[in-house]
């Protein structure tokens, strides 16, 4: 048996041997011409939180004002500043900082590292060798948590370093909603931001987590998120990005061990100015009768190159799944490169499927709104808000709403 | 003295001449709409009804290449689209774009925006029997005779100085074209008798939509021309008897 001290001097030999091996996809960060960032205060009162931050937060989607929230975890820099779980849903869940999670239960360490690889790239490694904090959610079984639960990890200095490990767990018929902003302070911010998420689904566990992000400028992006599923789990991920940035990669994966276990991942992409964005989403379907869909919609202007990956592998053969791209090009000096994939290992049964357009916004729509009285960009914006707006099944509306909000804004300054 | 410029006339076309992708689908079209009036256009197919529907509504792509639109006596030849519809022109069309996303209720909501009508859409989509028509993303899924209603629909809110319809009845059933009929009245103010101000063109090929709706004036469009204009009615009892060579003959 490996004790927990064997096993976290095992990470930190395979995080040294990957600290400088560049991730398999997208521009490589020079980690080193970043620094990591001084620590801050915690704080008890989210009315010591700057207005400004707020409302930075707010855009991506955490409003730190709300008092229906059950559970909510701001991260600024390095620093848990500040989390509060309302009484009521004690004894139900609970959310913390990744720390303090790993100092009051020591046994955490086996989920660790478990579903994403220490050694996967220098950004993994990175994590490991330098760790700063993240969250921990835990949701206790058969609790069912309606009222979404919040997490906001900003980055406030110039040029700084954010690396989050966060780990979710949802045991046996728990069920929560999450929403994650994460954002920098100012728009024309340098910084990276890494976040390495594990997320662990008991059977009959369901989630909806949607992320939202809001970086700088110049900032590069690499989440690591892996999530594996036991029986008739249930996973819904809205991943929404409508700011431009330097570079994003990421490539999230579900492992759907569980008979039944139902995945979905989206990706809502404004890309705009010389963002260089890679997304997608992977599932690896092992259990019978597991399903899942990856879909992506993308929307690329100025000179930004969006790479929209999808990625099916099945192992069983009452597995199913599609992949879908949808993209328009609002510029000559843009580009979508959708890449499909789809795997089936000794499983003939299984069906998987792809469908990827990447087309203009039609000229007839266009028309037929304006001779509703609607002026040319009033037209364009709606369109784009209609075809990022995928459909959220299974989203409660205030959820909804909140993205809803924040493409409505945002897609103004797309004309 | 030019007709267009008459105190109480809607709409004027001044030897209007249309090309499609440099073809010339209209020749020289004469056509004045007053105030209060509902004309009806008939014609075969491909004869250009509906290209000069999309002409007076400004559509691009629809080349005007000589003489003019007139409209409440201004210019309106070299107007753009919407400007047309703030103007008060409206149009139902023949066919429902699809439009992923972007539901009926939010355009609804977006038409009581821009022009300003006090009435309710809870309210107007009952009475055109849309409200489960509400949350369906435009053109997807609409049976013929739903996106007739659903054009009208957005009509009625949007409430327009003059109405183009496309063919009314066409893919509509027994039931609804009653209902379409009346809706059509209650757009034009027809029971109103105070205020009748709203003026329409709307095209037929059946004449049904007579049946509920007094139209005041029918032209016949053959060939990029109107080649016959009278009662409604009378024309359209011709055609039924004769065909449309008969309408040619009256020409001259
Ligand atoms: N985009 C286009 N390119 C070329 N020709 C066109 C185009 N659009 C319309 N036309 C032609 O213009 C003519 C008139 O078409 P239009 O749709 O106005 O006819 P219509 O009278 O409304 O016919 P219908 O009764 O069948 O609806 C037709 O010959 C048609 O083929
Ligand atoms: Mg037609």
């Amino acid at each position: 048996m490996i004790t927990q001290e064997d096993y976290l001097q095992t990470l930190k030999e395979k995080a040294e041997s990957a600290a400088d091996k560049p991730a398999a996809l997208g521009p490589d960060v020079d980690l080193s011409q970043f620094y990591l960032c001084s620590p801050q205060e915690r704080i008890e009162n989210p009315e010591e939180i700057s207005p400004q931050l707020r409302e930075v937060a707010l855009y991506a989607g955490v409003d730190l004002n709300n008092d229906k929230t059950p559970g909510v975890y701001l991260q600024v820099d390095r620093s848990a500043v500040y989390q509060k779980m309302q009484e009521a849903f004690k004894g139900k869940m609970e959310i913390m900082s990744v720390s303090e999670a790993l100092k009051k239960y020591p046994e955490l360490w086996q989920y660790w590292w478990q579903l994403v690889p220490v050694d996967t790239d220098k950004y993994t490694a990175f994590a490991e060798l330098c760790p700063a904090e993240g969250y921990f959610i835990r949701v206790f079984a058969n609790q069912k948590i309606e009222f979404p639960l919040q997490t906001c990890l900003l980055l406030s200095e110039d040029s700084g370093i954010q690396n989050v490990h966060n780990l979710i767990i949802l045991e046996e018929g728990a069920e929560a909603n999450l929403i994650t902003g994460c954002a920098s302070a100012r728009e024309d911010q340098a910084g990276v931001h890494i976040g390495v998420s594990e997320i662990y689904l008991a059977d009959r566990a369901r989630m909806n987590f949607t992320m939202i992000h809001n970086w700088g400028e110049r900032f590069h992006v690499r989440p690591r998120t892996v999530v594996k599923m036991g029986a008739n789990s249930f996973f819904n991920n809205t991943y929404v990005l409508l700011k431009p940035l330097l570079s994003l990669q990421t490539f999230p994966k579900a492992i759907l061990e569980g008979a039944g276990a139902n995945a979905t991942f989206r990706s809502i992409i404004l890309a705009n100015e010389d963002s260089y964005i890679d997304v997608g989403s992977s599932l690896v379907l092992r259990g019978a009768g597991s399903r899942g869909d990856s879909i992506s919609r993308v929307c690329a202007s100025d000179r930004a190159q969006v790479f929209a990956r999808g990625k099916l592998v099945s192992y069983h053969d009452q597995a199913q799944a599609h992949l879908e791209c949808k993209g328009i090009l609002f510029s000559r000096e843009a580009s979508i490169v959708s890449v499909p994939e789809l795997e089936v290992y000794g499983a003939p049964q299984s069906r998987l499927s792809h469908e990827a357009a990447v087309g203009p916004i039609e000229q007839e729509a266009i028309n037929y709104l304006r001779s509703r009285g609607l002026k040319k960009d009033e037209a364009l914006s709606l369109i784009t808000r209609g075809f990022l707006n995928v459909d959220l099944p299974g989203i409660p509306p205030a959820l909804k709403k909140y993205i809803d909000q924040i493409i409505q804004v945002t897609s103004k300054d797309l004309m | 003295m030019n007709n267009f410029m008459v105190v109480g006339v809607m709409l004027c076309l001044d030897k209007l001449k249309v090309a499609v992708e440099d073809k010339v689908i209209l020749k020289e079209i004469n056509l004045t709409i007053a105030e209060g009036e509902i004309h009806v256009l008939l014609g075969p197919n491909g004869a250009g009804k509906t290209t000069l529907l999309m002409a007076i509504m400004g559509m691009p792509g629809v080349q005007v290449i000589g003489g003019g639109i007139y409209f409440q006596g201004r210019d309106i030849t070299g107007l753009e689209l919407e400007e047309r519809a703030q103007l008060g022109i409206g149009m139902a069309f023949q066919k429902m774009p699809q439009i992923p996303g972007v539901t009926l209720r939010t355009l609804g909501e977006l038409i009581i925006e821009k022009h300003g009508q006090d009435g309710s859409l809870a309210e107007t989509a009952e009475r055109i029997n849309c409200t489960y028509l509400l949350d369906r993303n435009i053109g997807f899924g609409f049976s013929g005779g739903e996106a007739k209603r659903a054009e009208l629909f957005q009509l009625l809110l949007q409430q327009p100085l003059f109405s183009m319809v496309d063919e009314p009845e066409s893919g509509v059933d027994l039931d609804n074209i009653a209902l379409v009929g009346s809706v059509l009245n209650d757009l034009f103010e027809r029971k109103q008798v105070k205020s009748k101000k709203r003026a329409g063109l709307i095209i037929t090929h059946t004449g049904h939509i007579l049946d509920y709706l007094n139209a005041d004036m029918g032209h016949v469009l053959m060939g990029g021309k109107i080649v016959c204009r009278g009662n409604p009615r009378d024309l359209l009892s011709d055609i039924q008897r004769s065909g449309y060579e008969h309408c040619l003959r009256c020409e001259s």
